[in-house]
């Protein structure tokens, strides 16, 4: 009996854009029915966000909504009419989890509020996820990812010194640190309840994870009285530690070989170059003192390696190096991902094959994998009106003719 | 989690866990039992359990974890009981101390092992088999054991014996490529996020390994493979579906607007973020406008024309140009503070590019309490650190204890274990604990 682990466990999911989504998107693919709550008047502006699939544009077409919504089912409701809050609380009755990530007050404005949805079902698990928590002075602040790197830290912290804050050139908080903080508050509720019979509220600030995530460098501040600068590749007291040219075009290797061992390692690889046989090299103190002349060594002979021929060779020799892929290596080229299967190609009514990423872990004996693309817009609402609520088709059709459905 | 036929297992005699009270406010995992053999690519999972409510026991090598020797040290002291990484990573657990490469050191660990839910560990694929402490050996003696194992690349495959660190993980799973600036190598991001990625998708797969433990009448323990460059391949955002939609590969492209209004800015005192071009655009552009224009830049006037409405002319280096000229003189007139407050004021998405101290005096974070002060044993002092990065109301996060010094708590765990005092100081002699 191999049932994905979280089996029986029903999501009423109103996240939307990136981290909720993405949060929900690992509930779903390990099991869980997710059930994404929306509608046409208040889309999730991913549905309209790029890339296309083949460049048009479509409401179901985005690639960024569809990698964060696999294995999920979505249904319609207007919450602006009476009928479509009665069916969002009729749905809410039989789910285990409510999610959203609104800044605070949309969902009371709902009439879903935590309070509202306990008078629902008592024991539910309810999360809130917006960007700065529940209250406080700037709960109501607009927010994105990218403004979010800038709250964190992460966009100060990474770059070069002497050049504007770079950050990591994603929105990164949306992608792991709050969907992993989210999902594990949630797996924890969920232990709590089968040990208790009790549901609770969780608060997650969107910019909270990551700066837990930065602890380190908020205790070196607090108790140093040292801001943390940018230092580009460089990682104090290591070196080398650096990313280095390749041939071709913008073609990288990443390689740290700061211990001795591996020091003498990449000279062997390299060819024994004459820079590198100073004898204050051979210390980690005196490669750290002379590391930018080591580096430009290194630059000069990398330039003329292909950059998988590099790492192969420095990996035989027991030198930590990976070249740096690009999204296109990363699907076409890596042996190791496509080892483990990572990427999984799901079928789409809209917009025919295209590929997920699946879990970035393996279960033994419970693996999991998307299991359905990402849904139409509403694409389940029959299907979850009548199997779940028990409404008849004629019901279903009336509601339709009152723009509830929409 | 753990009923009785699991703790008959144990033995209530020879058990290494304390036994909790049932306390006022309850925790969500009391109860589970956690072995954190683990180094940077684990501690935070163990971590996160310990924060709410498990009952961790950090499992070091006797010349300690690596962690120890990882800056920045409190005073600059370089020192193992001085290092800040390694006393944030490993708030509430305890410690000890364990050759496991010695087969005295493993029987204790497998002794342990007994009355575990979980283990976390980052060893070379191989290792903790050639020990005789890998899953299929412990669960036999402990059929609901979980163990999650995080590696660079996976447990089997063609990289599965290749050496990785953070840099190398965030080149391998692509994340390196998209940071940095045109003009520049690619740029890693600050503060061991591929090792942070996978210690956070660690604890999600080790919950839901536990839990669906629960749910099962079998109980049967899994073993959990984490692959580190695999987490790191989640934060790509769209360069994946970029690549497979459209055929368009992501480039870094930092040091420069997005789009006219989407960028870094400099102020008075350091910069802002700016994100008034981006996916909502038309909802905040004109308050944006209407804000320069009442600050007396009324050139920003010409901002509302239509053809500032179309998204492929905000990506034009004309629009970024006539912007800049607008928008950047007027920001570096002001704080970073005034822009955010007056500039949220107005319905405008603008926030401060933080530094850590601004995070340290933050008034929201102030308000939420989410700063907590840590003792911080060996130097008597207290620091100052992130606190809950999730409040669930009835089982809320909570700090216990500091980070073990090294082998604090390994003479009480020997035994609880059953260890006389004479068994204990030969194993101390030996070098087998510490």
């Amino acid at each position: 009996m191999n049932r994905l682990p979280l089996h029986g466990v029903r999501i009423a999911d109103f996240t939307w854009i990136g981290a909720g989504s993405f949060t929900t998107k690992l509930l779903a693919d390990h099991g869980a029915d997710v059930i994404k709550i929306a509608s046409r008047g208040r889309m999730d502006s991913l549905r309209s966000s790029r890339p296309y699939k083949d460049g048009i544009s479509g409401i179901n077409r985005s690639g960024y909504f569809a990698d964060r919504n696999s294995s999920k089912r979505s249904i319609a409701l207007n919450l602006k009419t009476d009928a479509g809050k009665e069916l969002a609380r009729r749905l809410i009755a039989t789910s285990d989890v409510v999610a959203n990530n609104f800044t605070p007050g949309t969902m009371e404005k709902f009439g879903l509020g935590y309070e509202a949805v306990r008078q629902i079902r008592k024991d539910i698990i309810y999360i809130a996820m917006s960007m700065q928590g529940a209250a406080g002075p700037e709960h109501k602040y607009l927010g994105y990812g990218l403004t979010m790197g800038a709250l964190t830290g992460l966009q100060f912290l990474t770059g070069l010194p002497d050049r504007e804050p770079a950050g990591t050139g994603t929105n990164f908080s949306d992608h792991i640190p709050n969907p992993c903080h989210a999902a594990f508050a949630i797996l924890a509720a969920l232990r709590h309840r089968r040990r208790t019979g009790e549901g609770q509220y969780i608060d997650v600030a969107q910019t909270e994870p990551t700066i837990a995530l930065l602890g380190p460098t908020m205790a070196d501040c607090s108790a140093n009285n040292r801001i943390g600068e940018r230092s580009g590749n460089e990682r104090s007291p290591r070196a080398p530690h650096g990313v280095f040219r390749c041939l071709g075009e913008d073609r990288w290797i990443a390689i740290s070989a700061w211990e001795d061992e591996t020091w003498a390692a990449l000279c062997t690889v390299l060819g024994d170059p004459p820079f590198a046989r100073a004898p204050e090299l051979a210390s980690a103190d005196g490669r750290w003192a002379r590391r930018h002349e080591i580096e430009q060594g290194i630059a000069a002979i990398t330039c003329h390696w292909d950059a998988e021929d590099l790492m192969s060779a420095l990996q035989r020799a027991g030198v930590p190096a990976g070249l740096v892929r690009t999204a296109a290596d990363i699907v076409d080229e890596d042996p190791q991902l496509r080892h483990r299967g990572h990427w999984v190609t799901l079928l789409h009514p809209e917009m025919g094959e295209s590929i997920y990423n699946a879990p970035p872990f393996r279960i033994d004996g419970a693996p999991a994998i998307p299991s359905a693309p990402a849904p139409l817009l509403g694409q389940h609402t029959q299907e979850v009106l009548t199997e779940i609520l028990g409404l008849s088709l004629s019901e279903v059709e009336a509601l339709r003719r009152e723009d509830v459905l929409t | 989690m753990h009923d009785a036929s699991v703790d008959a297992g144990a033995g209530a005699a020879s058990t290494p866990w304390s036994s909790f009270a049932p306390g006022a406010v309850p925790s969500a995992l009391a109860g589970i039992r956690v072995l954190d053999l683990s180094g940077l690519a684990g501690q935070y999972c163990g971590k996160q359990f310990a924060d709410l409510g498990a009952e961790v026991i950090l499992v070091e090598p006797v010349t300690g974890s690596p962690v120890r020797h990882d800056g920045p040290f409190l005073d600059d002291r370089v020192h193992i009981e001085y290092s800040l990484q390694f006393a944030y990573f490993n708030a509430g657990k305890r410690g000890i101390a364990i050759d496991l490469d010695r087969p005295e050191g493993q029987r204790i660990l497998r002794q342990m092992a007994k009355g575990a839910d979980l283990i976390i560990e980052t060893e070379k694929p191989g290792t903790m088999s050639k020990r005789g402490l890998d899953h299929a050996t412990l669960s036999a003696s402990n059929p609901g054991l979980v163990m999650t194992s995080v590696t660079p690349f996976g447990q089997t495959g063609p990289y599965a014996q290749y050496e990785a660190e953070d840099l190398v993980a965030l080149a391998l799973g692509g994340l390196l490529y998209l940071g940095g600036y045109p003009d520049t190598s690619p740029i890693a991001a600050y503060g061991n996020q591929a090792y942070l990625a996978a210690a956070q998708f660690a604890s999600v797969a080790s919950m839901m390994a536990l839990l669906s433990m629960d749910d099962g009448p079998e109980r049967v323990g899994r073993h959990v493979d984490v692959s580190i460059q695999e987490c790191v391949t989640m934060g790509l955002e769209t360069a994946i579906q970029y690549y497979d939609l459209e055929k368009t590969v992501r480039k870094r492209a930092s040091g420069q607007q997005i789009m006219a209004g989407v960028g870094v800015f400099e102020c008075a005192d350091g910069q802002i973020y700016l994100m008034a071009g981006g996916i909502a655009s038309t909802r905040f552009w004109e308050n944006l406008v209407r804000w320069l224009m009442d600050e007396g830049v009324e050139a920003a006037q010409r901002l509302l024309e239509p053809a500032w409405e179309s998204h492929d002319y905000l990506a034009k280096p004309e629009a970024k140009a006539i912007f800049g000229e607008l928008f950047a003189p007027f920001a570096r007139k002001h704080k970073k503070t005034y822009l955010y407050q007056t500039g949220q004021s107005r319905r405008i998405p603008i926030c401060p590019v933080n530094t850590p101290r601004d995070i340290l005096t933050s008034r929201q974070l102030d308000y939420r309490g989410f700063f907590v002060a840590q003792d911080h044993t060996p130097s008597g002092r207290k620091l100052v650190v992130p606190g809950a990065p999730y409040r669930l109301d009835a089982t809320p996060w909570r700090q216990t204890r500091p980070a073990p010094r090294l082998g604090e708590h390994t003479s009480e765990i020997l035994a609880a274990l059953g260890y006389g005092p004479a068994a204990r100081a030969a194993l101390l002699k030996s070098g087998v604990v510490n």
